[in-house]
């Protein structure tokens, strides 16, 4: 998927993938694309500011604990995060299935005119 | 004794680092704390990269590559695409370093129109304007400037260096005291927003080329005016020539400094 798509929801992805459990950037990075069967390729920076920005927002709280020899910034979700990411997957499901209702719609053949569905007989 | 510690050769997530270090804003703990997330990422990444099969070297280009640019782990565009405070200093100190050395280089041309003055004559430094293009006012006033003289000709050729003289002194000067700006705002605004609000290198990269291409159009000028006019009035030329090739010399090694320690720019 371009990177350009996936950052609209990247919020949304990286609170779904720390709700199974609290992780460090690389972590966060390798379970979105494992989740995703690497359909989600994205530099892996942009992970970052989002990690930040949903910090500051109080969605997610941060700690540095030392995991497999090195120090590492462990992000988790809050409750405030649990609530936003319940609000948000209910709202995307309704989009996503909005709109595959209508691609999931076979385009209907316009009805002929009486005049016109003569001149086809 | 122990020496400084050398940089780590051709490691790509080290100057990784580096470029994000000069790069971040923020408080200093926001900019600690990101820069060391981000290697203990880039280190992950590597080690996964040598476990499955490849080179340290390949490991490194493939773990910065996936980062992504710098400005991806900072969240903002390049410093270019907004302008801010930083940025308006950034171009205040360009514009002082770039022309305060173009005006202390005029300066240095008039030293050295100065000694060509004294080694060749006036009629070297400055050309005669064509017979017709002045008037009998303006003879007497260049002999009335040259008492020792009688020739319309050779008081105006004097008159004309001294001014050149005198408009290269005041350049000289000016570019003194824009040089003095510079260094005193540089102190002044030694925040990293600041330093880094432009690539390294920027002001020695636009004064090289600035210099560079002005040393070109007067050393150009000056062969001209020796070959048509077997050189009278190529002194001029010559002086500013070979003022604006020292310029870009210079220019060109801050440029090869800057990009070498471009935390210090």
């Amino acid at each position: 998927m371009r990177s350009e798509k996936l950052k609209g929801h990247l919020d949304l992805l990286l609170m779904s993938v720390l709700s199974r459990g609290p992780g460090h950037g690389y972590e966060v990075i390798t379970r979105l694309r494992d989740r995703s069967d690497g359909a989600f390729e994205l530099p892996e920076g942009t992970v970052y500011p989002a990690l930040h920005r949903l910090e500051e927002g109080g969605l997610l709280a941060s700690g540095w604990h030392v995991v497999s020899g090195r120090r590492r910034r462990i992000y988790r979700l809050t409750a405030a995060g649990e609530a936003a990411l319940a609000e948000q997957s209910k709202q995307w499901r309704e989009f996503s299935g909005s709109v595959a209702r209508v691609l999931g719609t076979p385009a209907a053949k316009p009805a002929l005119r009486p005049g016109i569905r003569g001149l086809t007989a | 004794m122990s020496g400084p510690i050398p940089d780590t050769p051709a490691d790509p997530v080290e100057d990784y680092l580096d470029q994000l270090l000069i790069t971040l804003s923020g408080s200093p703990r926001q900019v600690r704390h990101t820069l060391a997330e981000v290697e203990a990422h880039l280190r992950d990444a590597v080690d996964e990269g040598v476990a499955a099969g490849l080179t340290q070297s390949q490991a490194q280009m493939l773990a910065v590559a996936r980062m992504g640019p710098v400005h991806e782990v900072t969240g903002r565009a390049p410093a270019l695409a907004r302008p801010s405070l930083a940025l308006a200093r950034r171009i205040a100190l360009t514009g002082a370093l770039v022309g305060g050395v173009g005006f202390l280089a005029i300066g240095a041309a008039g030293l050295v129109a100065r000694v060509l003055l004294a080694v060749k004559g006036t009629a070297f430094l400055t050309a005669p304007w064509p017979s017709g293009s002045y008037t009998r006012a303006d003879c007497s006033h260049w002999l009335a400037g040259d008492p020792g003289t009688h020739s319309c000709v050779t008081a105006m050729l004097a008159d004309h260096a001294g001014d050149f003289l005198l408009q290269a002194t005041a350049a000289g000067l000016l570019g003194l005291i824009a040089l003095a700006a510079y260094l005193t705002l540089r102190q002044r605004w030694q925040d990293r927003a600041t330093r880094t609000a432009l690539p390294a290198g920027t002001a020695e990269a636009l004064g090289a080329v600035l210099a560079a291409l002005a040393a070109l159009a007067c050393v150009g000028q000056a062969v001209d005016t020796e070959m048509v006019q077997h050189g009278v009035g190529a002194g001029v030329p010559w002086s500013l020539g070979a003022a604006a090739a020292a310029a870009a010399v210079v220019f060109a090694l801050g440029l090869w400094r800057a990009l070498r320690r471009p935390a210090t720019a």
